[in-house]
């Protein structure tokens, strides 16, 4: 292990030797988003010695490869709690027991698919690899939606990527410029409120499409029936949906080509500062075919997962006495997000709030402008009928988390109160729904026509 | 007038001018103050003297002295009469709407005192507890009123009064220190400090959510959700949110007092007033003015208790709604001696006390009394929770909403205050004009009374599960 020396300050040494800056100077080369940069923040240099001491050629390569995917990451622990699921699940242990260590088990492979992606980066190019990346960071989240869908549980749909989005705003970033403002209590910290603002356009684009469907709701006298209210709120929900990818792609286009720059802007200065290992050329540890069978193969165990944490998540809410919205708003996301806030944590206490901004960010855009509306075209195909109303709690919280966030994030710089301000918003969402006891036929009577017999399911748990 | 010092700025405020470079000395030494407390000592006299030098006994003349420091120090001095009139009022059987005007228009004096003595004894306790007192006490009158409300079971009352206060401070207040700086400054450039006022917004929009949830809950609620359960949810929620806005106003003290003074202080070490380099110090002794304080208190709340049972007969005779009279009158009266100070500090051009006097008040009001009080509520068992109504709602957040887009750029002219202004104009016409019966909030409260029990009993479940 190579220890390298530390031009910067900052408490954070362990990180700081393992990979981060690497990581940096990596992105420089490729297409890299903020996003899949602060993930790396949790990978560890992998010690080859053991293995080189394997006698035969090919068994020492897979070794080698299990190990790189395997143990790459600081949260392999978890790893364990894949196969006890599995195990839990084919000997009928309770179905609470599943669910949480489905959700274990999900929190490690949501970084390997970032490391995955990462790595075929290398082959792909940078164009290609931001795209990649830009589709896979929020793979977790896409994959939970789409299996719930697929089992018309529309709410948990609904709520888990709501919850996503706060927990990526308020939680993410509120605890990344908290622990940053008291990590660099004296000195300024900036960042570039560019990239930001571009974010917060879309985001708010984004909650108009929640907006106008349930006004449509209010905007009904007694004489229009309910079934007219939920086709016009379905047909703008679909339309939305497509204008929502559009500018979701303009997105990709303004972040990975025509202004880069802005996106990259941070990168720059630190290219200065870390001349001396910026020149160490980073390789690819995996090759591009074992990488793609990698990501397939976790891909599939995301999947498994995600099906048994959608199939016992009513389960788990009655034997945990917590509500189905409480556990798919706020656990769900912390879970799924957990490395992603890691890591903004990190570059937080290193002052580089523009990578902690840019994940945090990022990935509320993501799934607001393009998991969410894939989640309402799939619908669409399978003839699941899902709109863009969230219920009037939801749409608010959401609507005052972007609109506290945007205004935290107007002069560009930032303080531990900020931060602060930020995390106890996110407490006061999740006792709301802590606190709220209300039976939910409303979340899937409105997100299904109660002529669909199938959403019945839903309700009746 | 003792020490004539001279003027070398060109605003119109004569008068004032010569106690407030005083003021602003003051100080600049005293770090524990707010920009709430400094805008109040521009309404303070220099005590005149001389009459009590003749006086021929030294206990006595002390006494007096110490008198008339702390009666007649200030130039609402003329509204203390009202005081007595009230309390005379009250026995010789005046009708309650006088008792009511009496009571309003003694509390303002005594607002502005209030300041002045925990400025008085911030001199003795040093500059941090002295910023905690001040911090505490800013808003002594309206808290007490709250309190006093909530004991005579008047939820409405309390919640309009607060409300009105919040608003008043936010778009009155500032928007016409705004507007009366724009106009006086009106070829100067009119900067502030925007980050000062960027952390009261985040603070005040945190408010804003946690009255917005419990007020959704209501609408989220269909037919089959009982009323009681949505009332006992709303009710949890509005606790827990309190303690929430509790640690976030202490987190807000303790930026502002000591991890990021210089965002707050930076507006003094641009004060040119080199000349006045004399040591203030206290006028009044720390155990006289601990006295005081503490007789100032009981005053306030004897009035306040006035102004609490007399609010419906004075709605009926005047024909105002009570939404009305809580939301923009008692605001007005309990903030003039702050609002005069905040429109002198404009004239000045020194728009970041303006907006330290407006903002940091409404902040106060906003994340301090209002949990403060659902706490008192809770441990007095009153049913009280955040759920402001609609249009009260409504307006709070477009109000935050308006001001914090007026202030993003860090100048001002008197086009920002006008609108402001116009803004209050307009809220206040809509509680003017709104007639309906105000039964909601009580009735939801009643409701709560009688189902103390069961609701106790659920909210338990609640948490225990």
């Amino acid at each position: 292990m190579g220890s390298i020396a530390e031009p910067w300050g900052i408490s954070e040494s362990e990180n700081a030797n393992y990979g981060t800056p690497k990581g940096l100077s990596r992105e420089l080369r490729h297409g890299k988003t903020a996003h899949n940069m602060s993930s790396s923040s949790l990978r560890k240099k992998s010690d080859l010695r053991l293995i080189q001491k394997v006698p035969c050629k090919s068994l020492q390569n897979v070794l080698s490869n299990l190990q790189e995917v395997i143990l790459g990451t600081k949260l392999a622990v978890l790893f364990l709690a894949i196969p006890l699921a599995v195990i839990a699940d084919y000997y009928h242990y309770g179905r609470p027991l599943i669910f949480g260590l489905s959700l274990t088990g999900l929190t490690p492979l949501a970084e390997r698919v970032s490391f995955l992606t990462e790595q075929l980066a290398f082959y792909t190019g940078p164009t290609v690899g931001g795209l990649l990346n830009a589709t896979c960071g929020n793979a977790t989240e896409l994959i939970i939606a789409i299996l719930a869908l697929a089992n018309n549980k529309v709410a948990v749909v609904k709520y888990s990527l709501l919850g996503s989005i706060l927990s990526n705003l308020l939680l993410v970033l509120g605890s990344s410029l908290f622990c940053g403002g008291i990590a660099n209590i004296r000195r300024e910290q900036r960042f570039d409120r560019k990239q930001a603002d571009v974010n917060f356009f879309l985001l708010l684009m984004g909650l108009l499409c929640h907006l106008l469907p349930l006004l449509l709701k209010y905007a009904a006298t007694g004489e229009a029936s309910a079934s007219l209210i939920n086709k016009m709120s379905l047909s703008l929900s679909r339309t939305s949906s497509i204008v929502m990818l559009i500018a979701y792609i303009a997105y990709l286009i303004f972040q990975l080509w025509t202004h880069r720059q802005l996106f990259e802007a941070q990168e720059d200065d630190e290219d200065n500062a870390y001349n001396d290992e910026v020149t160490v050329e980073e390789t690819p540890v995996i090759g591009f075919w074992s990488g793609f069978a990698w990501l397939a193969g976790m891909t599939l165990v995301i999947a498994l997962l995600s099906e048994y944490v959608v199939a016992t998540i009513e389960d788990a809410s009655d034997s945990w006495g917590l509500s189905v919205s409480f556990i798919s708003i706020i656990l769900l996301p912390i879970v799924g997000n957990a490395a992603e806030h890691a890591g903004a944590i990190i570059f937080a206490f290193k002052n580089k709030l523009d990578i902690s901004l840019g994940v945090a960010l990022g990935s509320a855009t993501q799934i607001s402008l393009f998991v969410v509306p894939l989640s309402v075209i799939v619908a669409w195909t399978m003839g699941i009928k899902m709109d863009l109303n969230f219920n009037i709690l939801e749409t608010s919280c959401l609507a005052l988390g972007i609109i506290i966030t945007a205004f935290t994030l107007q002069d560009g710089t930032s303080h531990y109160m900020k931060g602060l301000v930020l995390m106890l918003c996110y407490v006061i969402i999740a006792a709301c729904f802590f606190v709220d006891q209300i039976p939910q036929p409303k979340g899937t009577g409105l997100g299904m026509q109660p002529k669909n017999s199938v959403g019945g399911g839903f309700v009746s748990a | 007038m003792a020490g004539i010092v001279q003027e070398q700025w060109s605003a119109a405020e004569n008068g004032n001018a010569t106690m407030t470079t005083k003021g602003s000395s003051r100080e600049l030494r005293h770090g524990g103050r707010t920009a709430h407390s400094m805008s109040s000592s521009s309404l303070r006299k220099k005590s005149d003297l001389r009459v009590i030098q003749k006086v021929p006994y030294k206990g006595l003349k002390d006494f007096l002295s110490n008198l008339q420091e702390v009666i007649l120090g200030t130039k609402l001095a003329i509204l203390f009469p009202a005081i007595p009139a009230a309390i005379i009022g009250t026995y010789c059987g005046f009708s309650q709407p006088w008792i009511f005007g009496l009571s309003l228009l003694g509390l303002t004096p005594l607002a502005e005192r209030v300041s002045f003595l925990t400025e008085q004894l911030a001199f003795y306790t040093g500059p941090t507890l002295g910023g905690l007192l001040n911090a505490t006490c800013g808003n002594a009158t309206e808290l007490i009123i709250a309190i006093l409300a909530l004991t005579n079971h008047k939820v409405a009352v309390v919640k309009y009064s607060l409300l009105g206060s919040i608003l008043s401070n936010l778009l009155l207040v500032l928007g016409t220190s705004l507007f009366c700086g724009g106009i006086a400054n009106l070829r100067r450039e009119q900067r502030f400090d925007r980050k000062q006022a960027d952390v009261n917004f985040f603070l005040l929009l945190m408010g804003l959510l946690c009255h917005l949830l419990p007020m959704l809950f209501g609408y989220v609620g269909n037919g089959e959700t009982s009323a009681d359960l949505i009332a006992d949810m709303s009710l949890n929620l509005s606790r827990a949110s309190s303690i929430v806005m509790l640690i976030s106003y202490i987190a807000y003290l303790v930026f502002q007092l000591w991890t990021h003074r210089q965002l707050f202080d930076a507006q003094d070490q641009e004060d040119e007033f080199d000349d006045n380099v004399e040591e203030e110090t206290a006028v009044i002794g720390f155990w006289s003015g601990f006295v005081w304080l503490v007789g100032m208190t009981l005053v306030i709340a004897l009035l306040s208790e006035y102004v609490v049972a007399t609010i419906e007969e004075a709605s009926e005779s005047w024909g105002l709604s009570v939404s009305f009279i809580s939301i923009i009158l008692l605001p007005i009266v309990g903030n003039a001696a702050e609002h005069a100070g905040a429109i002198i500090f404009a004239f000045k051009n020194k728009l970041d006390i303006s907006l330290g006097v407006a903002l940091g008040s409404a902040t106060q009001i906003g994340l301090f009394v209002v949990p403060l009080t659902i706490i008192v509520a809770w441990i007095l068992g009153i049913n009280m929770d955040l759920n402001f109504n609609l249009l009260e709602t409504g307006s709070l957040a477009l109000s935050i909403i308006i001001t914090a887009f007026t202030l993003q750029d860090g100048t001002s002219h008197y086009m920002k205050g006008l609108v402001l202004l116009l803004c209050y104009i307009i809220i206040a016409i809509c509680f003017f004009v709104d007639k309906l019966p105000q039964k909601q909030p009580n009735a939801i409260h009643l409701g709560h009374q009688l189902m103390n029990n069961v609701a106790a009993a659920v909210g338990e479940g609640v948490f225990s599960s």
